[in-house]
């Protein structure tokens, strides 16, 4: 752990060149530039409102849906994307993998901060939102950023080990989308927790992201504390995970260069 | 003691050989896996040993030359000296920062700048960023790139990339040095400006690890040589003496077994057919090894359906890389096939040799200087190696050794 901390620091100008690179290859040639990161959450946000709140009639604790799903949306957009982008990070550089040392952490968090990016320009929309629907920031706002840190931790987590596990076995590139798609209906992005059944509710909320998202929705647009409870349970699965993944990804590490 | 730079003690490195391409996947492994816990018989992973048991250590302003033949081993110590890798077993340090020329220009994104992938290449060899931008007008008039700085290297020439790429390597001032094969990229003038920051390094006392297969380049620039041989020290020393072991073992090791025989127009006309090449010493001894002033006899064995008055036959000598070094032809007046010959000799004397020492291999062809085709072409049909310190301890570098005195005027 000391050591991942310590590389990180060390290398702090490989990764931020490696988080500047992976943004802007990925705009460059697109009319549309940086407007996408907007348009992913934005796009779910509209049929989000459409199916769950127009057709199914899904509650949504009393706020405008496209606000309460708007709130969740940007933040689970960010966790989807660093999981699919930190999980293929390792064989998208493979070339450099395996010609080169660097300390292989160095391109995760580099996904991590790139996802920072498109998650601030998602927000200014959320700001227009708040602003258009009247609804004031609290002071609990604040709680946003020790709730980001918790997920970039639970993030970094989940892609050293998925990512170690991809230049391995190239199944868990086929499994990603499904296994996100899975864990956003588990996750209370369309729907509010309070519609899980009281006997289903320590199961939920083993989902470490369950009481992340609930957590930005109550600090942004209700103006409450989170669920602290719950975002303990979180937080303790946080390190239990990160606890496997550092030994393991160090382990790893250092034969990528053999079998990717 | 702390001018050591570079140790290995006992470094091996053991691949597991997968029968497909390099990703397994999980079914595989599940299969072994449930086929082991009901008692099947799994067939057994083969293991391969690309280095066994490797051990030397480098100080301070030694430059170690590397040879081995292709698939000794040699890419793998580097990978595993660059840190890309670790050994198996064994155990192996470095002191000081460590450069590499041997994957220049591997970090570069096709879609960033020039300039943005200085940065990035700079970084990712683990220069910080305020030396990247206090050294960034050095590399940039190194790589001789500066009006093309700002555009995506997208759109540069290979030469270009491969001058930002070794301008950026080269300037990230390791104290120990990798370096392969970097003779044999580039245009002339970039290879002068790679073989003057080599001896600038050299002058700075640095470590270099210096791996060709230009044998001469080696005996130049190391002050020790190492080979090796499927993946063991075979033996690590002086250089000349190293050499020499190594070109006995080539000159053994490859007969003429590989030699192809390929014609052109092999279903056409082919009046011409080279049956067999041999080589012989002086007194027509057969002979491989030659002293770099000896004589050398090549006798060409053909036959000729028809007569074939234009035909001319040749002998071309061609380095381990496939570069031509030179040739000799026939002078179509004097051998002349006016009829059909079922088989009939002839020969070549090389005489004195005048190649430096060296592992070399001769091309033998038939060909109608007309149209340019082959009648027949032998490729490598014959191996030929000269061993230069048998008459004088004369050095001189490159292929050629030039008949030469030097003498003191006043």
């Amino acid at each position: 752990m000391r050591e991942s901390i310590l590389n990180i620091v060390q290398h702090w100008d490989l990764i931020s060149n490696f988080a500047r690179r992976d943004i802007k290859a990925r705009y460059k040639q697109t009319a549309l530039g940086l407007a996408w990161s907007l348009l992913q959450p934005l796009s779910m946000m509209v049929v989000f409102t459409l199916v769950f709140s127009l057709f199914a009639k899904v509650p949504s604790d009393g706020i405008p849906y496209p606000v309460f799903a708007y709130s969740a949306l940007i933040f689970w957009t960010f966790f989807s994307n660093t999981i699919s982008g930190g999980t293929g990070t390792m064989v998208a550089n493979a070339t450099l993998i395996r010609k080169i040392y660097f300390p292989r952490e160095t391109l995760l968090i580099a996904v991590l901060l790139a996802g920072l990016l498109d998650l601030g320009v998602a927000s200014l929309l959320f700001a227009g939102m708040l602003f258009y629907y009247k609804i004031s920031l609290s002071l609990a706002a604040l709680w946003v950023l020790p709730l980001l840190l918790l997920q970039f931790m639970l993030s970094f987590g989940v892609i050293s080990l998925t990512s170690a596990a991809h230049v391995n076995f190239r199944d868990m590139g086929h499994a990603l989308p499904l296994v996100i798609q899975l864990w956003m209906f588990a996750t209370p992005v369309a729907y509010p927790i309070s519609v899980i059944p009281g006997w289903l509710r320590p199961f939920y909320l083993l989902n470490p992201m369950a009481p992340i998202i609930d957590g930005y929705r109550r600090a942004l647009v209700l103006g409450a504390t989170p669920d602290l409870p719950a975002l303990g349970m979180s937080m303790a699965i946080t390190a239990i995970i990160l606890g496997v993944a550092l030994p393991v990804f160090r382990r790893t590490a250092r034969t990528f260069a053999d079998v990717i | 003691m702390f001018d050591t730079t570079i140790a290995l003690s006992g470094v091996s490195k053991q691949y597991r050989l997968r029968r497909g391409w390099y990703v397994t996947s999980l079914k595989d492994e599940m299969g072994r896996l449930a086929a082991r816990l009901l008692g099947h018989d799994v067939e057994p992973r083969e293991d391969f040993w690309a280095l066994r048991d490797v051990s030397f250590s480098l100080k301070r302003g030694e430059v170690l030359g590397l040879i081995g033949m292709n698939g000794a081993g040699k890419s793998t110590l580097l990978k595993i000296l660059s840190k890309v890798t670790v050994p198996t077993t064994g155990s192996f340090m470095t002191n000081g920062r460590l450069g590499s020329l041997i994957e220049i220009g591997a970090g570069f994104h096709q879609d960033l700048t020039g300039r943005e992938n200085v940065f990035l290449n700079g970084s990712i060899m683990g220069m910080p960023r305020r030396e990247v931008q206090r050294k960034f007008d050095q590399i940039v008039a190194f790589a001789e790139v500066e009006r093309f700085i700002d555009t995506p290297i997208k759109f540069y020439s290979s030469g270009m990339l491969m001058r930002l790429g070794f301008a950026v390597a080269a300037h990230t001032d390791p104290d120990i040095l990798l370096i392969d094969e970097i003779l044999a990229v580039g245009d002339a003038s970039f290879q002068a400006k790679c073989l003057n920051k080599l001896a600038e390094l050299k002058e700075q006392d640095k470590t270099i690890i210096l791996v060709s297969h230009y044998l001469t380049n080696i005996t130049e620039h190391s002050t020790k040589v190492l080979w090796i041989d499927h993946g063991t020290v075979r033996m690590l020393g002086d250089p000349n003496a190293v050499v020499d072991a190594y070109l006995e073992h080539v000159s053994v090791d490859m007969k003429t077994e590989d030699s192809q025989h390929e014609a052109r127009d092999s279903d056409g006309d082919r009046p011409i057919s080279i049956l067999d090449v041999t080589l012989a010493d002086a007194d027509e001894q057969p002979e491989s090894r030659f002293d770099r002033e000896g004589t050398a006899v090549i006798d060409v064995t053909y036959t000729a359906s028809r007569p074939v008055p234009g035909a001319i036959f040749g002998v071309s000598i061609v380095d381990l890389h496939g570069y031509g070094l030179g040739g000799v032809v026939t002078d179509p007046d004097s051998v002349k096939i006016t009829a059909p010959v079922e088989q009939a000799v002839l020969r070549l004397t090389l005489s004195p040799l005048l190649f430096n020492k060296g592992a070399y291999t001769l091309d033998v062809y038939a060909l109608d200087p007309k149209t340019k085709r082959h009648y027949d072409l032998r490729r490598r049909a014959l191996r030929l190696v000269v061993d230069g310190h048998r008459s004088d301890s004369r050095e001189s570098t490159g292929y050629i050794f030039y008949p030469h005195r030097w003498e003191q005027l006043k």
